[in-house]
């Protein structure tokens, strides 16, 4: 068959290779059954249709790997788990950047409340070193450790990672929160000292709600 | 440039915040949040309080001064396992 070189069609199908015509008769009737599969990891209609078609992508791709004669609906299995591993995986660190760019924001929602309770410059202002030791001791262990390896002993995330035997992902997410629990500890020790201006008193509890 | 996208690039940066201050961002993300801050002053004070607060955590918690007697114990420790130093 020529291949046409018309421009107006400019996305003409290719000619089909025995290759594509082993494809459509073997692994594509398949698809039903994995449909099924993916159903039962995902249990998520959506998520599902996502991975048949990941599962069919890469199945193409690698369809040179296929050895023919072989089991196909158990090739497309194996290929479809590791598609939906894959999903998981690039979800879970989505939350996680997610997670961590909320902590961030609540720094700048804690600076705002600070700012609107006359504590601005709370940190140059006031000796609060007793405050931030007793803190920090009362932080669930497993963000004390990374706080005061991070932002006391001056470890990176990655050593840290390393001495704790966590993964990097972890340091970060502990670190920042570990952060903003310091930072609430010491708004609410900064008014209950009667620092802040107390027409205009505002409780960490209420910053979530401040935009 | 509108309010909407200015509140918009505003929060994009500082979403970036710790990232940025504990210098783990990606270079040219880094460079995108120094180019706000410089002309950005909402944001600059949000870091610089977040940077006031991390320096006055480090000051909270200085080094341990020498303890002699300490030192005295753990090295009597030390030579009782054969410790010749």
């Amino acid at each position: 068959m020529a291949q046409t070189t018309d421009p107006s069609i400019p996305f003409a199908p290719n000619p089909a290779t025995d290759r594509d015509r082993d494809f459509a008769a073997i692994a594509l009737p398949l698809l039903p059954n994995i449909k099924r599969f993916a159903l039962s990891l995902t249990r998520n209609e959506a998520d599902a249709d996502d991975i048949v078609q990941e599962t069919f992508l890469r199945a193409y791709r690698y369809w040179g790997t296929f050895a023919a004669g072989t089991d196909c609906r158990r090739w497309l299995v194996t290929v479809c788990r590791n598609a939906f591993n894959d999903l998981v995986q690039r979800q879970a660190k989505s939350v996680a950047v997610e997670d961590d760019e909320l902590e961030s924001l609540a720094t700048a929602r804690a600076h705002n409340a600070a700012v609107a309770a006359g504590l601005g410059d709370m940190y140059s202002r006031l000796d609060l070193g007793p405050a931030i030791q007793k803190a920090i001791a009362q932080l669930d262990p497993n963000f004390r450790d990374v706080v005061v390896l991070s932002d006391v002993e001056g470890f990176s995330y990655e050593q840290i990672a390393e001495m704790l035997g966590v993964p990097l992902g972890t340091v970060r997410s502990r670190l920042f929160r570990a952060r903003r629990q310091l930072q609430e500890s010491l708004m609410v020790y900064a008014l209950d000292a009667g620092f802040g201006r107390p027409q205009s008193v505002q409780r960490p509890s209420s910053m979530e709600k401040q935009t | 440039m509108t309010v909407d996208t200015r509140r918009s690039e505003c929060e994009e940066i500082v979403r970036r915040l710790w990232p940025y201050i504990d210098g783990k961002l990606p270079e040219s993300d880094r460079e995108r949040v120094t180019r706000h801050l410089e002309e950005c002053v909402a944001c600059l004070s949000h870091f610089d309080f977040a940077k006031a607060f991390l320096e006055a955590v480090h000051e909270a918690c200085p080094a341990e001064k020498e303890d002699e007697v300490l030192r005295a114990r753990v090295l009597a420790a030390l030579a009782d396992e054969g410790f010749a130093g």
